[in-house]
């Protein structure tokens, strides 16, 4: 524990901890451009330098560990002039072309160099140009700007886990590059533009369109996996410009994935604007009225459970409450949240959860996989587990297809009755788990949407009951894919026939209306004789078939509860403007309520709010991770021993809002063309 | 005594009538205001007239979406949307003044970093219609056409004291 | 005048031609046509008025005045009058609509109906009222109606406190103006309007000018009050009250109110020629051979002029020093000149027969 004087002010900071965390600690503001907390040092930009006692010359600040008895100064006139003059060396190839520069108005070398820079350079050469690369359809580059700080490059080797970008060239020649000017292929690669600390890496979906001093900021909640990462939405004139991450230690610490800063865009395409009345086969332009009557028509012959609903993945809490309560209030308890058909349990909350929480995965010395994809499934999540296994060692096992997490993972095989070998004691892998003294394992959702869902789910809960379990640790998680799954088993939305069951009955009849809030990953082509009433917000897979459509809102048009993976609960903002007549769901069916004569007690958000605080008690509390009560579940079955079969399809395409998105389906075709390249195809 | 002086100076209305002989005078006095519409005052190279957007001289829009002029406008007249033209460059896609909020502060052409907008010394465009004041990018790119010279003379002519 | 032309016209080859007998019809078509002899002129003058008003105005003041429109601008209240006359007529909806609508046109109509007695030389008047004065008086009183009117009607309080502001003036005023009349009629011996010109005939020192003076220069500030001129155009004040009785009005319906008003001052500067610069009559008799209602139109343009420069030099009065100039100068001054031209015309026997 050193003890140092920082500006007369005597201050002691851990073991370890760098000259510049003291400064920080004694709330002593130092300037940076290369230091991020979260990246390895690199001492490389010396904007940092500080004055010690008895040394000859300034100190880079962010290098220096903090020793005990240190002295050091930063206002004297001998650090001023050397942030001056680093400075001023920073703007001597920097091509001051702020006013085209989407950086503008944000742009860390504007404000220092405002506070701390001497408002003259001597350079009077021409500067050096360098040449833009290709790093793919996310991130623009204008490298001439680049200050060689080397974030993002620390960021890809050390965050991302892909050893793909670097710096060539040395001195006046030094230039950022990827590797053979390839894409910069990771899911996280939105976030080197936050870290570039100049323009030198843009958005380029953001491109020219905006100005960070124009645009209003609300803090909102992701809904493209089941992280529920914490996100700024900005907007202009009710218009999403961008999306940003929020920084929340437990989630998403300040990085989000691609598909949930990129696919805003998505929310302006293809969206249901008006409801719309099937007749005679082809939808008509409707008014609300005439769609409400559509619906009273329709569910005439419909009595008690012969209703059913469909809740998709991207269903606020509230919106889900409602449709509950409008569906109890018409006789149905058929709510199915499931799409994929995985075999949950509704019941016993530490059965969906995920206890460990993933903050807890940092903890964690052993992890295994059972099923799951966490770099497609929950981008924060492998992002947290490479995190583990730099910083803490963690070692990862998996149960299933092999693919690349950008960690050492070592492989068992991807038989589902591997799971009952491990429990057994003798398989390597319960040896691992027995050996570690935190071990976790993470059951996707691959696993248990298999015919032998529930014996899975049952084997791995005996297995976590026999490794994961102990004094104030839990390592039994389940990994979500739905940011509306956790909130739906919470609020009890399942059916005992599962949604292969409520198809098959819709198409023999038993079920004569189906209401779809929003569900769209499924083959809707089994309700084709179905009255189907389609609340949603895209002309998506749910349309296809549907009788009546009433236009809802996305996550940024309105303001909702979610529920991630962990059990989480925690609320989003309204940000954005929804399009035409489209309204909040949750109003819909109030208002359906009023129509087919069972109103729903509530006419306001904070009524509804109140109503769901009493039915789901965990949604009182926001923002902390739960402690689920650890008991019995899952169903005693044979587990077959057939390979899992990995789910989600494409990252970048699974929902309604990502599907619409051009810069998602450009994604994907970076990609692909990527692989073609690859054969020499394309010259 | 004085109060009687005064009582009849106000009875005879001697007030009144040297001022009214005042009026004659000048009524009969030469003019000092110019005849407008047929002669015009000077105007400095500073006189903040109607806006335009100038051009390079290679045709070239200066305009570069910045934003500068729609963020320090302190009557939030103007209004540019803008995103990549097909060259990658950036450019407006809309950049509106709404003549009727303008106050003529100038903040715009000072805040300009390639002297793209700049308050011309029109200032004879009063228009039949409300609708006409709000000038579009075509608009104002056109007046930028018509008073190029003159913007460009008193540019040059201010520069030396910039 | 009238009488003169109805038996002279049907001796006219036109007349014959016609065959015009003194028929009701034939009086009836006269008269309207008589009418339109004086008020389309009058109608025009007033245009000239305004417009002279300003250019003076502007004088003054060392400007250039309306110079535009026409040569010198002396079509500028033409293109005023038409521009007027296409805009919109705005009735305020809390406004009583008929009343609202007859204010302007009362006001208008009676600055026109005063014209009918002004005699524009030897018996060339439309109506040679025998107790002309007193017509005028009447006339004029009844000018505060339109004011009154409309202030209320408007529904506006800005409306109310002017016409009601200038109700109390116009009164106030009349009152020193009759003790005037008094004086001349005095003189005179008669309250037709020809024959106190008449009585004034022969050189520029017969005039009532000189040895009324006193009573003259009560008169002449009198009339800017009675016609809310300047320094007394407290009712349309513009920094206190907006523009008094008129805010409301808008269109033809403001245009009724100026051109009355306008109207108005010519006809105090025409009464203030006639009761005190000799009428028709030339300032020497060797220029007798012009027209006498070229010398009357010369006389009333004079008026005017004054009246005009007043509004250039003098500014605007309280509200409380034009009450208190009214009632405790103008009165007591007038009174003692009425009691003391009495005694003196007593005393030297001048009382006219």
């Amino acid at each position: 524990m050193p003890t140092l004087t920082i500006n007369g002010t005597e201050v002691t900071v851990d073991a370890g901890k760098s000259v510049l965390q003291a400064c920080e600690q004694a709330g002593v503001d130092v300037p940076r451009f290369c230091y991020h907390e979260r990246l390895s040092i690199a001492g490389n930009c010396r904007m940092c330098l500080v004055e010690m006692e008895r040394s000859p010359k300034p100190i880079a600040s962010c290098a220096m560990p903090a020793g005990d008895g240190m002295v050091i100064h930063t206002d004297t006139e001998l650090v001023k002039k050397s942030r001056e003059g680093v400075m001023e060396f920073m703007l001597l190839n920097h091509p001051l072309d702020c006013p085209i520069c989407d950086q503008g108005g944000e742009c860390e070398l504007q404000d220092q160099s405002v506070a701390f820079g001497s408002g003259d350079g001597r350079f009077s050469e021409n500067k050096r140009a360098v040449e833009d690369k290709n790093m793919g359809p996310l991130v623009a580059t204008t490298m001439t700007r680049c200050i060689h700080c080397m974030r993002c490059i620390r960021f890809s080797d050390e965050i991302a886990g892909v050893e793909i970008m670097g710096a060539i060239g040395r001195g006046d020649h030094t230039e950022v590059v990827t590797y053979l000017d390839g894409l910069l292929d990771t899911e996280l690669s939105g976030n080197v533009i936050d870290l570039c600390p100049v323009g030198a890496l843009t958005s380029k979906p953001y491109a020219f369109t905006a100005r960070s001093w124009e645009l209003k900021r609300h803090p909102s909640i992701d809904v493209m996996d089941a992280v529920g990462s914490n996100i700024e939405v900005d907007t202009r004139d009710g218009a999403v410009m961008r999306v940003l991450p929020r920084l929340h230690e437990d989630i998403n610490e300040e990085w989000i994935s691609d598909k949930t800063r990129f696919a805003y865009d998505g929310l302006k395409k293809r969206r249901l604007d008006r409801p719309y009345v099937r007749k005679a086969g082809k939808f008509e332009e409707a008014t609300w009225g005439e769609a409400f009557a559509a619906i009273k028509t329709g569910l005439k012959g419909a009595k008690g459970n012969e209703i059913a609903a469909l809740v998709g993945d991207t269903a606020d809490m509230e919106s889900m409450f409602a449709l509950k309560g409008l569906m109890n209030s018409l006789g149905s308890q058929r709510i199915e949240a499931r799409q994929d058909g995985a075999a949950l349990d509704a019941k016993i909350r530490a059965s969906y959860l995920m206890n460990t929480g993933i903050k807890g995965i940092e903890d964690a010395d052993y992890l295994l996989l059972i099923g799951c994809n966490p770099r497609s499934e929950a981008v924060m999540v492998n992002a947290r587990i490479r995190k583990g296994t730099v910083k803490n060692g963690l070692k990862v096992g998996r149960i299933g297809a092999v693919a690349d997490l950008t960690y050492t993972v070592e492989d068992f095989g991807d038989d589902a009755s591997l799971v009952k070998a491990a429990k057994g004691g003798r398989h390597e892998i319960s040896k691992a788990l027995k050996a570690a003294s935190k071990p976790m394992i993470i059951v996707g959702q691959a696993a248990l949407a298999r015919e032998d869902g529930a014996a899975i789910l049952k084997m791995a809960h005996d297995l976590a009951d026999k490794y994961c379990i102990s004094e104030g640790w839990n390592g039994f998680n389940i990994l979500h894919t739905a940011a509306s799954r956790v909130g739906a088993l919470d609020l009890g939305l399942t059916t005992e026939e599962g949604i292969k069951g409520l198809l098959k009955s819709a198409k023999t009849g038993d079920v004569k209306a189906m209401f779809l809030l929003g569900a769209d990953e499924f083959d809707s082509s089994t309700l084709a004789d179905t009255f189907t009433v389609y609340m949603g917000t895209h002309g998506d897979e749910g349309v296809k078939h549907a009788d009546v459509i009433l236009p809802g809102v996305t996550y940024t048009e309105k303001a909702g509860t979610y529920i991630n993976t962990e059990g989480r609960v925690q609320q989003a903002e309204k940000a954005s403007v929804a399009p035409g007549d489209a309204r909040e769901d949750w109003t819909i069916l109030r208002a359906l309520s009023d129509i087919v004569g069972e109103t729903l007690p509530y006419n306001t958000l904070s009524e509804l709010r109140i109503a769901l605080n009493e039915a789901v008690p965990e949604t009182a509390t926001l923002d902390t991770l739960p402690e689920a009560d650890w008991s019995d579940f899952g169903t005693d079955g044979d587990i077959a021993k057939t390979p899992i079969v990995p789910i989600g399809g494409n990252f970048y395409q699974t929902n309604p809002i990502a599907r619409a998105s051009d810069v998602m389906a450009e994604c994907v075709s970076v990609r692909e063309g990527a692989t073609e390249e690859a054969t020499g195809t394309n010259g | 005594m004085s109060s009687l002086v005064a009582s009849a100076k106000s009875l005879l209305l001697l007030e009144f009538m040297s001022a009214f002989w005042l009026s004659i005078k000048y009524m009969v006095a030469p003019k000092v205001t110019i005849n407008y519409p047929y002669e015009k005052g000077p105007i400095s190279p500073r006189f903040r007239g109607e806006h335009a957007l100038r051009r390079y001289a290679n045709g070239e829009e200066r305009c570069i979406a910045c934003k500068l002029c729609e963020a320090i406008c302190p009557a939030q007249a103007i209004t540019i949307e803008a995103e990549p033209r097909d060259d990658g460059s950036r450019r407006t896609t809309r950049y509106d003044i709404d003549m009727t909020k303008c106050i003529y502060c100038g903040f715009c052409q000072e805040a300009c970093p390639v002297d793209a907008i700049v308050e011309g010394p029109n200032f004879e465009f009063a228009t039949e219609t409300r609708a006409e004041l709000m000038y579009d990018k075509n608009k104002l790119l056109a007046n930028g056409e018509r008073w190029e010279r003159e913007i460009a003379m008193n540019i040059a002519a201010d520069a030396q004291y910039r | 005048m009238v009488e003169a032309f109805f038996e002279w016209f049907p001796t006219t080859w036109l007349g014959m031609f016609f065959g015009v007998e003194q028929t009701a019809l034939f009086y009836f078509i006269a008269i309207v046509a008589m009418i339109l002899v004086i008020v389309l002129p009058l109608l025009i003058a007033v245009a000239f008025t305004v417009y002279f008003d300003r250019k003076i105005w502007a004088a003054v003041q060392m400007r250039r005045g309306p110079n535009v429109v026409g040569p010198f601008g002396l079509l500028q209240s033409f293109a005023d009058g038409i521009k007027l006359f296409l805009k919109e007529t705005i009735i305020p909806s809390g406004a009583n609509k008929v009343i609202f609508l007859l204010a302007p046109m009362i006001t208008f109509t009676l600055a026109l109906i005063a014209w009918a007695v002004i005699p524009f030389g030897e018996g060339m008047a439309v109506a040679n009222l025998n107790v002309g004065v007193l017509y005028i008086l009447a006339i004029s009183s009844l000018g505060v109606y339109g004011i009154i009117m409309s202030g209320w009607a408007s529904n506006s309080r800005y409306a109310f406190l002017g016409s009601l502001r200038s109700a109390a003036q116009m009164v106030s005023y009349e009152v020193s103006i009759g003790f005037v009349l008094v004086c001349v009629l005095m003189a005179v011996g008669s309250l037709n309007l020809s024959d106190i010109v008449v009585a004034q005939q022969g050189s520029i020192l017969n005039w009532y000018i000189w040895p009324f003076l006193p009573i003259y220069v009560i008169f002449f500030i009198s009339t800017l009050a009675e016609t809310n001129r300047p320094p007394f155009d407290l009712p349309e004040a513009e920094a206190e009250l907006v523009a008094g009785y008129q805010v409301e009005y808008s269109s033809m319906a403001f245009a009724l109110f100026f051109l009355g008003e306008y109207a108005n001052i010519l006809l105090m500067s025409a009464v203030m020629a006639i009761l005190f610069l000799g009428g028709w009559y030339a300032p020497l008799e060797a220029l007798d051979f012009i027209p006498g209602w070229i010398w009357l139109l010369a006389k009333t343009a004079f008026g005017f002029w004054m009246i005009s420069m007043v509004k250039a030099f003098v500014p605007r009065y309280r509200y409380d020093q034009l009450m208190r100039l009214g009632w405790k100068v103008f009165l007591p001054i007038s009174l003692f000149l009425v009691i003391f031209y009495a005694g003196v015309m007593m005393y030297a026997g001048w009382l006219p027969k």
